[in-house]
């Protein structure tokens, strides 16, 4: 037998065992969230909290703002949960999203706080290693897939995810068009997706398996 | 060229970097633009993915407590029997899935279930070994098709799969690993998925130039795939 190690920590593992929900999808959660079930909402910030405060701070630069931003991005979460669509987009991109969009309203309400975005540095958190080493690959992959953007594409991605920019303020910061910085966003996003997403499988194993048995 | 126009938005909007005027006309025309309504899933998708880029922080331990006393004090929304979603995928709760799936699985979470404190030593001991090889710089990652996730193989060809979201499989039916190489397929494992995440060590070695594909197959494994791939790996350089 396989040894499976379905990636939960130890302590939350002993949290969420309670009712058995550490074998439960992220959308499966949401589907039990959306029946007012908070223990599952308590899971899904197990999951997705540090990501989410992390991302936040990083865009509000500042503690409290942060968790402002990841405490209604989660109420969010609770209050329109039975909208949400398994099949059209995963649980954490949902809630990812929701963050996002909270954190960025609130930087813009506080126009004086924003400079530069804050470059990405490493936070000490997260006591449990097993999370930490997902983590650790989830960064790689898009740090390698974001250097691989041409510059001018991930300078306007960047400024807009984790600065709060929006196109025209990208285009009166940069001195472009708003046209050129429209298609940049496009380019720029449809590029890191390919980039995420490319299987580089130059020749299908499967199928060359079945040909030849 | 104003439906390009449009469709350009998708990007920006997945990104919240339309401005707010632009962004209700966008708005008002996703609602009846199919096209528009997937770019946007999948722009989204993407652009998450960037919320990994710095990490994690810790939030203060209150935030947790706060959130959840917030939730339970709003009255709860009642969904009515007819609107409730109908998931694509089986077994999402039940005490029987737990069961099984513990009973499948040599994993942390079961180990929870069990009482025997060696179990849980051992099986933290594999957790640890696990995690030291996944931060391994010199462990190679090869990119899967059809799963979002990696295969990790170190020096010495041991191999884990790391898989995201992948859905539980059904309780009469199991995941099987294959290694395929040279036109034949070995079996290399079982395992169940469910969770945020699927962490599963191979019981065998990846040689060079082979690949790992996974199928959905009856609960014990079968000798031979009779199944299409779930998701497959690169080959191994």
């Amino acid at each position: 037998m396989t040894a499976v190690l379905a990636f939960r920590g130890r302590r939350k593992a002993r949290r969420s065992m309670v009712r058995g929900l550490a074998h439960l999808s992220d959308e499966a959660l949401v589907a039990l969230v959306a029946r007012a079930d908070a223990e599952a909402l308590a899971e899904l910030y197990d999951r997705f909290g540090g990501v989410a405060y992390g991302l936040a701070l990083r865009i509000v630069r500042d503690p409290s703002l942060a968790e402002d931003a990841v405490q209604e991005g989660f109420l969010t979460v609770w209050r329109s949960a039975s909208r949400f669509v398994a099949e059209r987009a995963k649980a954490s991109t949902w809630i990812l999203t929701l963050v996002h969009r909270r954190a960025v309203d609130l930087v813009r309400r506080e126009q004086p706080r924003r400079a530069e975005p804050l470059a990405a540095t490493p936070q000490p958190t997260v006591e449990d290693t097993e999370e930490q080493a997902w983590l650790h690959l989830q960064r790689d992959r898009v740090q390698e897939a974001l250097q691989r953007l041409p510059d001018k594409q991930r300078e306007a991605l960047e400024l807009a995810y984790y600065g709060g920019f929006t196109q025209s303020e990208l285009a009166d910061r940069l001195g472009e068009p708003l046209g050129t910085i429209k298609s940049r966003m496009f380019s720029g996003l449809a590029r890191l997706r390919e980039l995420l997403t490319e299987g580089g499988l130059e020749r299908d194993p499967w199928n060359a398996r079945e040909s030849t048995s | 060229m104003e439906r390009q126009g449009i469709h350009e938005l998708s990007a920006a909007y997945a990104l919240h970097a339309l401005d707010s005027d632009e962004e209700r006309a966008f708005e008002e025309h996703l609602a009846h633009c199919d096209e528009c309504r997937e770019h946007v899933a999948a722009f989204q998708e993407t652009a998450a993915a960037m919320a990994y880029d710095g990490g994690p922080a810790a939030p203060p331990a209150a935030l947790r407590g706060r959130i959840l006393a917030e939730a339970r004090s709003e009255r709860p929304k009642v969904v009515q029997l007819g609107e409730r979603r109908r998931w694509a995928f089986p077994a999402t709760a039940g005490v029987a899935a737990a069961a099984a799936c513990a009973a499948l699985a040599l994993g942390i979470w079961s180990l929870s279930l069990s009482s025997s404190l060696s179990d849980e030593r051992a099986a933290l001991d594999r957790a640890e070994q696990t995690v030291s090889v996944l931060a391994q710089a010199d462990a190679t990652r090869i990119p899967l098709s059809g799963a979002e996730g990696m295969l990790v193989v170190n020096r010495s060809g041991e191999a884990w799969l790391v898989v995201s979201g992948l859905e539980e499989a059904p309780s009469d039916q199991t995941y099987e690993a294959w290694i395929l190489r040279d036109g034949d397929a070995v079996p290399a494992g079982l395992f169940h998925g469910g969770g945020s995440r699927t962490i599963v060590k191979l019981s065998r070695e990846v040689p060079e130039g082979a690949a790992v594909a996974v199928t959905l197959e009856r609960a014990g494994g079968v000798d031979q795939p009779t199944q299409e791939p779930v998701f497959t790996s690169a080959q191994t350089a």
